[in-house]
């Protein structure tokens, strides 16, 4: 019988809540075979840039520890807290703090959404330093990852801007003098220009500053910029580096691993598992095309799992992870709010946040060396890690190769005592200044505590260079004592930095004012 | 461990539910917990029992568990007090307790809170919804609650202390007075007039915690905690202080610590402005001028005493010279006093006080002259003095006879210094040749013409004053080469 | 099937079942609070009581309007009242017209009263709290309405 318009209308009234249920989930159950589960990943727009099938290493949880994972869903998490906050705040100089006074006491949920902020902020720069140290020590920075590698700089560059601008916009006395340090960093080129005496024709350091801040002041043209580029410029680049740096992941054949041992044996919950060997009936072909030397058919075994459900389960679980960490870190403890900024009473200490306080240390010493030229010979030196250090071995494991675990515990030691040597002396003895105050500002420039460190960090690393005759080991040397010396002098500047950036044991015994 | 996924579910598991845990514990905290509803639902209680006509009724039913404030823009004011002080202005309880009760007093019959809001008389965190916040004594907040006894200090914003009725502002009052009577002028600045030995105390109240040295004060570390131990005992607070103790009450000392808060030029707007402090700020600028003893005692005793006597000063280690009756005036030349009062003695601790710097006016400043010389016997005449002086000779008279006190080159010891160029242009010869002779009277300055073996003579006198009037230029050269000369060797007594 | 593949996960497990449903509903408790998020708790701007003056710059018979504060102040023989000039249809500011008030937006009428006589307006114009205060000024209170007819007699 031919089915009338009305019967078919009200048919498809009927079955409405199916085809809708349908259309929006294709599959409309749980797949329940490898086809199934394959499509489930291939033709969802959010688990496609995932492979079909991932090796059984990409799970070990003591591999990456997700810490790639963790920034970026603290990222996520600052994005939605962020866009709650934008709701309230007022990036004007009269109205920010008073707005933020708002979020904290009379918006729902305002201070904890504040604090969420923060702390995912603060977790995501943590995350995104430690992610970096874990590739570095696994060497999944060779090649083909090189590019990969540049891109992660590039998002650490953004996250620590990130973290940068949003420390203005509170308005605070804390964010009116960290920020008033920070813009005058970017000034510093003038102690150089002006110690050679060619400010007048040639000034970097008045350009920079004045980008920055729109005045030579901190005032509300600095903080319209800021809040631009903290909402808008820097969250837009992050989230396009981000999206690259997932996609090389995938076309550069997932998480670095060791070639699998040609005709070994997969081991599966204790049992161990033949060599993969296709069928002479089937065709096999790949879901995607990837830089792997070679695909894995016919050659080993078979050491790869499908995605769905096991690596959606791991991504998952870190995701929430860090979801319930920041929660309860901002359930226990408020993002902090100073007093209303004021130009006319400085912070006593102006302590920058914690991670740019290792920079803040070397900055006592000198704002140019320690503000800039360090921080672009670390940036430049990691940018060239992959292109210096070409030979192959190590990829995904552990300090891959022969002595790196010996080299890492040595020079960690060694910059340990070097750095805090340094620190002793300078507290106790004083520098070039203390000694000779009429002392040309180029020698402080050139010989400080800050540019010693880098010295004789680069003379160790050579050292190894020549004794282990292996660049990877030098890499080695080097990254860790940077990374020692950054933890140390961040410490120390957190801790033993008082007011007037005195030395002291505890926080508990600076002078109350 | 067989299947890591398995590991990965337990995790998902966790944090999932330690997710759901903390926002649920978030959104009770937020709606539940929150002390201002406590509050609220006491005050509905209270206003249940206080019912009694239909207007009561109606304000019951009315009244809703809800956040609220006072928006006041031009004050730029949030005050959020009213969230727990919902009874502030309802004569009915003026009973209950706090937070419920009316505010004392009629002051918000000419004070409406929906103008005034909170804040402006009170300080404190208007924003914060929670005693502690608002009060904000120990949270990051400039100007906490003003203790209630200290609240009139808030009046000065919009009002001229000394209009208001003292009944109303006692302790405002009593800091005016007490301002005057210490002399406090005579160091410190306060409207462009006073003395350049202490800081300037123009808007002092608008300093917050930070400005000041708590090391020595105990907590609360609040301004006023630190003003009201500072003037008991100065040198306890600040290390090194200059400032002798105003030996004050502890009662004296609250009233000037609220003399001091008031001082702060709030920008209000004019709307908010009592006619008198118009004619304040007019009065500030145009100052009417005082007489000749008001003057002296507002703005000289603190270091001059009553000013006939030469005081030992402990804390500048120096006499403070007599500058009133015969002692000194009889003697001076006319423009003497003048001169010195206008242009201050560089090298001590006397400064300026001419319209430009101590902001005297120059008809006080003749007023205050006159008040010094009233009753001063005139100095007999003198002889002549026609005898040339020598002024090396002069040097080691003076190393013999003045050193001492006036110290090398003249630069002051005990007693005053004497090169410095207002007073090499203020005193004349005869001045200084009648002073070295017979003394000051009352003050530490001895004659030196007296009939004893070493007495000086005529010549010798001379010789002195010669060597005197070297004092101004060798001053200058010494200035600029410092320790270029090494000063001879002492000898003989003062 | 010749590919050895680790065991398959049982969905229906009480661990997977669990975990995603934690998951989702944790998700759902962020999103609910999310949505409290951005209504505020308080509503900002300042008190709408507005001082109009002391009563005798008002003669009987006289209507004022107030545009600023979006109010007419009337007296007549029998007292003060204040009607609202915000059309209850979509809040454009009405105008006085000759049998009464008009609103621009779209067309509402209403007569001197604020009686709807015409066009899509649903109620009447307000008539708003008069009282007085301290020194004598009169007071209306934009944000309490009083039934219509209400005088506030001096």
């Amino acid at each position: 019988m031919e089915e009338t318009a009305t019967q078919e209308f009200l048919h498809n009234l009927r079955t409405l809540p199916h085809s809708v249920k349908e259309a929006c989930f294709r599959l409309g159950k749980a797949p329940e075979s490898e086809r199934e589960e394959s499509q489930a990943t291939f033709h969802n727009l959010f688990l496609h840039i995932h492979s079909v099938r991932v090796h059984l290493r990409t799970l070990s949880p003591t591999l990456t520890f997700g810490l790639g994972l963790m920034a970026t869903a603290s990222f996520v998490l600052t994005l939605i807290t962020g866009v709650l906050l934008m709701v309230y705040y007022k990036p004007s100089t009269d109205l920010a703090y008073q707005s933020i006074k708002d979020i904290h006491f009379a918006v729902f949920t305002g201070r904890f959404i504040r604090n969420i902020h923060r702390w995912a902020a603060q977790f995501m720069v943590v995350v995104v330093l430690l992610h970096m140290a874990r590739v570095f020590f696994t060497a999944s920075y060779k090649k083909p990852r090189e590019f990969n590698w540049l891109v992660g700089l590039g998002l650490l560059v953004i996250t620590l801007a990130l973290s940068f601008t949003g420390y203005l916009l509170p308005w605070d006395q804390l964010a009116y003098w960290a920020i008033t340090i920070g813009s005058n960093i970017a000034n510093s080129p003038r102690e150089l220009t002006d110690a050679i005496g060619i400010t007048k024709y040639f000034d970097p350091g008045g350009f920079q500053k004045r980008l920055l801040l729109g005045a030579n002041y901190v005032g509300q043209d600095a903080l319209i910029r800021f809040y631009v580029l903290h909402v808008f410029v820097l969250p837009l680049a992050l989230v396009t580096l981000l999206g690259v740096h997932f996609w090389r992941i995938r076309k550069d054949g997932g998480l670095a691993k060791p070639e699998d041992p040609m005709g070994g044996l997969a081991e599966w919950g204790g049992e161990r598992r033949p060599v993969f060997e296709p069928l002479a009936t089937k065709t096999y072909g790949l879901m995607a095309l990837v830089k792997g030397q070679r695909p894995p058919v016919n050659r080993g075994p078979e050491n790869t799992v499908m995605s769905w459900p096991r690596l959606f389960w791991a991504e998952l679980s870190v995701f929430m992870l860090t979801v319930a960490t920041t929660l309860i870190l901002a359930f226990y403890s408020d993002a902090p709010l100073k007093e209303l900024a004021n130009a006319a009473i400085p912070e006593n200490p102006a302590k920058a946040p914690w991670y740019f306080l290792g920079i803040q240390e070397l900055v006592s010493y000198s704002a140019f060396t320690g503000g800039l030229l360090i921080p672009v010979i670390v940036v430049v030196g990691l940018a060239l890690i992959p292109f210096l250090d070409r030979r192959a071995g190590g990829e995904g494991t552990w300090f891959g190769t022969k002595s790196e675990r010996a080299v890492f515990w040595q020079s960690f030691l060694f910059a340990l005592a070097v750095t805090a040597g340094m620190l002793a002396f300078t507290v106790n003895y004083g520098w070039l200044r203390n000694w000779s105050p009429n002392i040309h500002q180029l020698w402080i420039i050139v010989i400080n505590p800050g540019s010693l460190l880098v010295v004789i960090f680069a003379g160790w690393s050579i050292l190894i260079l020549r004794r282990k005759n292996s660049v990877r080991l030098a890499a080695v040397s080097l990254f860790t004592c940077f990374l020692v010396g950054f933890i140390l002098l961040t410490y120390f500047a957190t801790v033993h930095r008082g007011p007037n950036w005195h030395f002291y044991w505890w926080p508990s015994q600076w002078p109350i004012h | 461990m067989n299947d890591p996924s398995r590991f990965y579910r337990w995790l998902l598991l966790v944090g999932s539910l330690v997710t759901i845990a903390y926002l649920a514990g978030a959104a009770v905290h937020e709606n539940y917990l929150a002390q201002w509803k406590t509050v609220q639902r006491e005050y509905r209680d209270i206003l249940r029992q206080k019912t009694a006509d239909d207007r009561g009724r109606e304000l019951l039913s009315k009244f809703r568990i809800e956040m609220k404030q006072v928006s006041i823009p031009a004050l730029g004011a949030v005050d959020r007090c009213v969230t727990c002080h919902n009874g502030i202005d309802d004569p009915r309880v003026t009973d209950a307790a706090l937070p419920h009760r009316t505010h004392p007093g009629h002051l918000l019959d000419k004070h409406p809170v929906d103008r005034f809001g909170c804040t402006v008389c009170h300080h404190g965190q208007g924003a914060a919804l929670t005693f502690q916040e608002a009060k904000a004594e120990d949270v990051y907040w400039d100007y906490p609650l003003l203790p209630p006894e200290m609240t009139e200090a808030a009046c000065a914003t919009c009002h001229d202390p000394e209009k208001l009725p003292s009944d109303q502002v006692p302790m405002l009052t009593l800091g005016l007075k007490l301002y005057k009577e210490k002399s406090c002028g005579s160091c410190h600045k306060l409207g462009g007039r006073g003395g350049t030995l202490g800081p300037a105390l123009d808007n002092e109240g608008a300093k917050t915690r930070h400005q000041l040295i708590m090391t020595n004060v105990k907590p609360p570390y609040t301004t006023w905690n630190w003003q009201t131990a500072h003037f008991r005992d100065p040198g306890s607070i600040v290390r090194d202080s200059q400032m002798r103790n105003p030996t004050v009450t502890r009662g004296e000392a609250l009233a000037l610590t609220v003399l001091m808060l008031s001082e702060w030029r709030r920008d209000v707007p004019e709307s908010y402005l009592a006619p008198d402090k118009i004619d304040q700020k007019h009065r500030d600028l145009h100052p009417i001028p005082l007489t000749g003893e008001q003057v002296y005692r507002q703005y000289c005793t603190a270091c001059h005493g009553n000013g006939t006597y030469s005081r030992w000063d402990k804390k500048f280690g120096r006499f403070v010279p007599a500058v009133r009756g015969d002692s000194l005036v009889a003697g001076a030349p006319r423009d003497y006093l003048r001169t010195n009062i206008e242009q201050g003695r560089p090298g001590t601790q006397m400064p300026a006080w001419g319209p430009h710097a101590g902001g005297l006016h120059t008809e006080e400043i003749t007023a205050v002259d006159e008040y010094l010389r009233a009753g001063a016997r005139a100095a007999p005449p003198m002889p002549s003095l026609s005898l040339r002086g020598d002024s090396s000779r002069g040097l080691s008279l003076f190393l013999t006879n003045c050193a001492g006190c006036h110290g090398m080159h003249g630069r002051g010891g005990i007693a005053p210094e004497i090169g410095n160029p207002v007073f090499q242009q203020a005193a004349t010869n005869e001045f200084i040749v009648r002073t070295i002779r017979n003394g000051r009277i009352r003050t530490a300055m001895p004659a030196f013409q007296r009939p004893e073996a070493s007495a000086l003579g005529d010549q010798d006198i001379a010789d002195v004053l010669a060597y005197l009037r070297t004092l101004g230029e060798n001053k200058n050269q010494s200035a600029r080469t410092p320790g270029s000369t090494p000063p001879p060797p002492v000898g003989g007594k003062p | 099937m010749s590919r050895l593949d680790p065991p398959r996960i049982n969905r229906r497990s009480f661990l997977s079942l669990a975990s995603m449903g934690s998951f989702f509903a944790a998700l759902g408790t962020a999103a609910a609070g999310m949505f409290r998020l951005p209504n505020p708790a308080v509503l900002p701007g300042p008190v709408r009581r507005f001082k109009l003056g002391p009563p005798e710059q008002f003669a009987a018979g006289s209507e004022t309007a107030f545009a600023e504060q979006g109010l007419v102040l009337f007296r007549d023989d029998e007292g003060f009242y204040a009607i609202s000039s915000t059309c209850t249809h979509l809040g454009c500011t009405v105008a006085r017209s000759q049998d009464g008030f008009a609103c621009p937006c779209h067309g509402s009428r209403f007569d001197n009263e604020g009686s709807v006589i015409g066009g899509p307006a649903p109620r009447p114009l307000p008539w708003l709290e008069v009282s007085r205060v301290a020194n004598g000024d009169l007071v209306v209170n934009a944000d309490s309405e009083v039934p219509e007819g209400t005088r506030y007699r001096v």
